[in-house]
C-alpha cells in the first residue's frame, strides 16, 4: 500500500515499513497490517520490519503496537526488526500504561440498579436533612430579624419583591385564568348532562381558591425564582463571591438567604390572590360561552359557595409555598462547589426539590382544611 | 508569641475533602507573620499555599493545630474570627466583587456595614480607596463591565476600605500580564510602605516574589510543612536545597542527570 509519507511492503507474513508514519495516514496503516492477518494467525507469526523507517508518531505507533498486542493474545510470535530507540521506548511505555490502567469492572445490571436506587434515595434524604437544618437557620433569621427590621437589607428585599412577585404576574394570571377556562368547560359539559349545569361555578371556585390558584402559582414561582435563586448564589460561590461575604465577616445568610425570603413571603399571598382571580374569571368566560350562563348568575354563585377562608387559606398556603421555594432555592445554591456545570444542576435540583416539596406541602394542608373549614363534613 | 510577631501558626494540620476523601495537604506546619512585611507563601503547585491562606483567614478550620492572631486563636470562637477578620483585607483571585453592585457600592459595603459614617462620608471615603487603585473613574461601571486586572484593583481597594491592619492576597498576579502585573506590585508596596499594613501574598510569581516580599516561606506537597524561610534573593543564592533552588532560579530537578 502507497501513501504520499510511508510505503508498507508485505512479504507473507512480514511487514516492511519505510518513510515516515504518521497520525492522519493511520487508517492506511491500519488496514495494510489487517490485510495477511488470517495467514498470520495460521502461521503463528508475523515480523515488523522498520529498519528503513525514518519516525514513527504516537498515533502511527499506537495503531502497530494494537495489531502486535491482539496477534500476540492469539499466539502468533512477534518479530521486531529495525525499531529506533525511540519506537521501543513509545512500545514499553504503551505496555506500562496498559498494565496501570485497571481493568474496568462489570457491573451486572440488576445490581446496579440497587446501588442506583440507593444512591438516590441517600441523596434524597441528605438534600431533605440539609433543608430541614437551613430552614431552622431561616426561622432563626426571620427571628432575629423582626427583632431588629433595620437590619433587613429592604433594597434587596423590593428588588426581589419585583423579580418573583411583579414579574411573575402576567404569566401566572395567565395560566390561571386558561385553567379556570379549561375547567369551567369541562365541569359544566359534565355536569349538564345531570342537569346540574348551575354548580359549575362553586366546583370552579372551590378547585381555583382550594388547589389549582395556590398550586400553580407556587410551580410557576418555583420554576422562575427558585431555580434563580439557587443559580445566582451557585455563581456566586464558584466566583468567591460568598467567601468574600464571609471574610468581609458578613453572614452570608443574611446578605443573600433573607431577602429573598422575606421578599417572597410578601408575594407570594398576593400572587396566589391574583392566580385564584384569573382562575375564576376563566371559569366566568367557559360559563359565558360554552354554557350560556350569564356573568351575574355565575358571580352570584360565586359568592354564595365561597367563604372568605378559602381565599385566606391559599394566601395561607402561599405563605408555606414561599418558605419552601426560597428555602430550597438558596440551600441549592448554597451546596454548590465546583464550576459552572454544578451551577446548571443546582438550578434543575432547585427546580425538582421546590416543586416534590410544594406538592408534599400541599397535600399535607388540604388534609388539613377539610378539618377546619366551615361547611365540610367527612 | 514574640512582640513583633503578628500572627503565629503552630502545628497546624489541615487539607480539604471530608470522611474518606480527605487528603492530608498540610502537616505540621509553623510560621509567624510579622507586624509590618511583605511576606510571601511559596511554593511549586499543589503544595498547599491555598490550604494556608484559607486556614489563615478562617474560611477552613484546621485539623490539629492553631492559628493565632495579635495573641489570640482565630478559630476558638466565633467571637475571635469575626474581631480578627474585622482587622483584615482579603482579596482573592478573581477580584470577588460582587456582581450585583457597582464597584463603588463594593468599596463602600464594608464601610456601611462597620462604621457610624454618613452616607457622604462613606462615598468620600469609597471613592479615596478607588483613587487609591487607581479606578474612581470607573466607580458606576459593574464588575462584569471592567478587566480581570481592575476587578483585582477594585477588590483591593474594598480590602483597604476599612484601614486593615493586614491584607492577604491569595495569587494576585495570576491571570494578569506582566505590566498589569507589576503595577499591582508596585501597589502593594505602596500600601505596605504608606499604611505600615502588614501583607501576606500566596502566589507563585517570581518576579512579584522578588519585587515585593521581605521574607519568603516554601512549602513543599511531599513533607507538607515549610521546608524554607528568609528573603528570596538569599534563597535563590545560597541555599543548598536543591528543590528551593529548583524553584527559585526555574529549574526541573526531574531532569537533572
Amino acid at each position: 500500500m502507497v501513501s504520499e509519507k510511508h510505503t508498507v511492503e508485505i512479504l507473507g507474513t512480514t511487514f516492511i515499513f519505510q518513510g515516515i508514519l504518521e497520525a492522519d495516514e493511520a487508517h492506511l496503516i491500519e488496514s495494510a497490517l489487517a490485510k495477511n492477518r488470517r495467514d498470520i494467525i495460521r502461521k503463528k507469526e508475523v515480523t515488523i520490519d522498520m529498519s528503513d523507517c525514518s519516525g514513527a508518531d504516537t498515533v502511527a505507533a499506537v495503531v502497530i503496537y494494537t495489531f502486535c498486542r491482539e496477534v500476540k493474545q492469539k499466539g502468533v510470535k512477534v518479530t521486531t526488526i529495525g525499531f529506533t530507540a525511540d519506537l521501543r521506548n513509545l512500545f514499553s511505555s504503551f505496555e506500562r500504561h496498559e498494565q496501570s490502567d485497571p481493568p474496568e469492572k462489570k457491573d451486572i445490571s440488576l445490581r446496579r440498579t440497587f446501588v442506583g436506587i440507593g444512591e438516590m434515595v441517600y441523596e434524597l434524604g441528605k438534600t431533605l436533612k440539609g433543608l430541614n437544618l437551613f430552614l431552622f437557620d431561616a426561622v432563626n433569621a426571620l427571628y432575629t430579624l423582626i427583632l431588629s427590621p433595620r437590619k433587613i437589607r429592604w433594597r434587596m428585599v423590593f428588588y426581589y419583591m419585583e423579580e418573583a412577585g411583579l414579574k411573575s404576574l402576567p404569566i401566572v394570571a395567565t395560566l390561571t385564568w386558561l385553567m379556570g377556562t379549561v375547567l369551567g368547560y369541562q365541569a359544566g359539559y359534565q355536569l349538564k348532562m345531570f342537569a346540574a349545569g348551575s354548580f359549575m361555578p362553586s366546583m370552579i371556585g372551590y378547585s381555583i381558591t382550594w388547589e389549582i390558584g395556590p398550586m400553580l402559582a407556587a410551580v410557576l414561582v418555583a420554576g422562575r425564582s427558585g431555580s434563580a435563586f439557587a443559580a445566582e448564589i451557585g455563581t456566586m460561590k464558584v466566583r468567591q463571591e460568598v467567601d468574600a461575604l464571609k471574610v468581609m465577616d458578613f453572614s452570608p445568610f443574611d446578605y443573600l438567604v433573607t431577602p429573598k425570603l422575606v421578599a417572597l413571603l410578601f408575594v407570594m399571598p398576593l400572587v396566589v390572590l391574583v392566580a385564584d382571580c384569573a382562575g375564576i374569571v376563566g371559569g366566568l368566560l367557559a360559563g359565558g360561552v360554552f354554557l350560556g350562563m350569564s356573568a351575574d348568575t355565575y358571580l352570584h354563585s360565586i359568592s354564595l359557595s365561597l367563604l372568605p377562608i378559602d381565599f385566606l387559606w391559599g394566601m395561607m398556603k402561599g405563605l408555606v409555598y414561599a418558605i419552601i421555594i426560597a428555602n430550597t432555592g438558596c440551600y441549592i445554591g448554597m451546596r454548590v462547589r465546583g464550576g459552572a456545570a454544578e451551577v446548571g444542576r443546582a438550578t434543575t435540583g432547585a427546580v425538582v426539590y421546590s416543586i416534590f416539596l410544594v406538592i408534599l406541602a400541599d397535600a399535607l394542608l388540604s388534609l388539613l382544611f377539610v378539618h377546619i373549614r366551615p361547611g365540610i363534613s367527612i | 508569641m514574640p512582640k513583633n510577631n503578628l500572627i503565629a501558626v503552630e502545628n497546624l494540620q489541615g487539607g480539604y475533602g471530608t470522611g474518606e476523601d480527605r487528603h492530608l495537604v498540610l502537616d505540621d506546619l509553623n510560621m509567624t507573620v510579622r507586624k509590618g512585611e511583605i511576606l510571601a507563601i511559596v511554593g511549586p503547585s499543589g503544595c498547599g499555599k491555598s490550604t494556608v491562606m484559607r486556614n489563615l483567614i478562617g474560611l477552613e478550620k484546621p485539623w490539629k493545630g492553631r492559628i493565632l492572631f495579635d495573641g489570640r486563636d482565630i478559630h476558638k470562637t466565633d467571637e475571635a474570627l469575626s474581631a480578627a477578620r474585622r482587622r483584615w483585607g482579603i482579596t482573592f483571585q478573581s477580584g470577588a466583587l460582587l456582581g450585583n453592585l457597582t464597584i463603588l457600592e463594593n468599596v463602600m459595603l464594608p464601610l456601611q456595614e462597620y462604621t457610624s459614617l454618613s452616607p457622604f462620608e462613606i462615598k468620600l471615603t469609597a471613592y479615596e480607596k478607588l483613587e487609591t487603585v487607581g479606578l474612581d473613574t470607573l466607580g458606576a461601571s459593574y464588575p462584569m463591565d471592567i478587566s480581570g486586572g481592575q476587578q483585582k484593583r477594585a477588590g483591593l481597594a474594598r480590602a483597604i476600605a476599612l484601614d486593615p491592619e493586614v491584607l492577604f492576597f491569595d495569587e494576585p498576579s495570576a491571570g494578569l500580564d506582566p505590566i498589569t502585573s507589576s503595577r499591582l506590585d508596585n501597589l502593594i508596596i505602596k500600601i505596605n510602605k504608606v499604611f505600615n499594613t502588614t501583607v501576606v501574598i500566596v502566589t507563585h510569581e517570581l518576579a512579584s516574589i522578588y519585587a515585593i516580599s521581605d521574607r519568603v516561606v516554601m512549602l513543599d506537597p511531599l513533607e507538607k510543612r515549610i521546608i524554607a524561610e528568609g528573603q528570596a534573593t538569599d534563597l535563590r543564592d545560597n541555599s543548598s536545597d536543591e528543590r528551593v533552588l529548583a524553584f527559585f532560579r526555574r529549574e526541573d530537578i526531574s531532569k537533572r542527570g
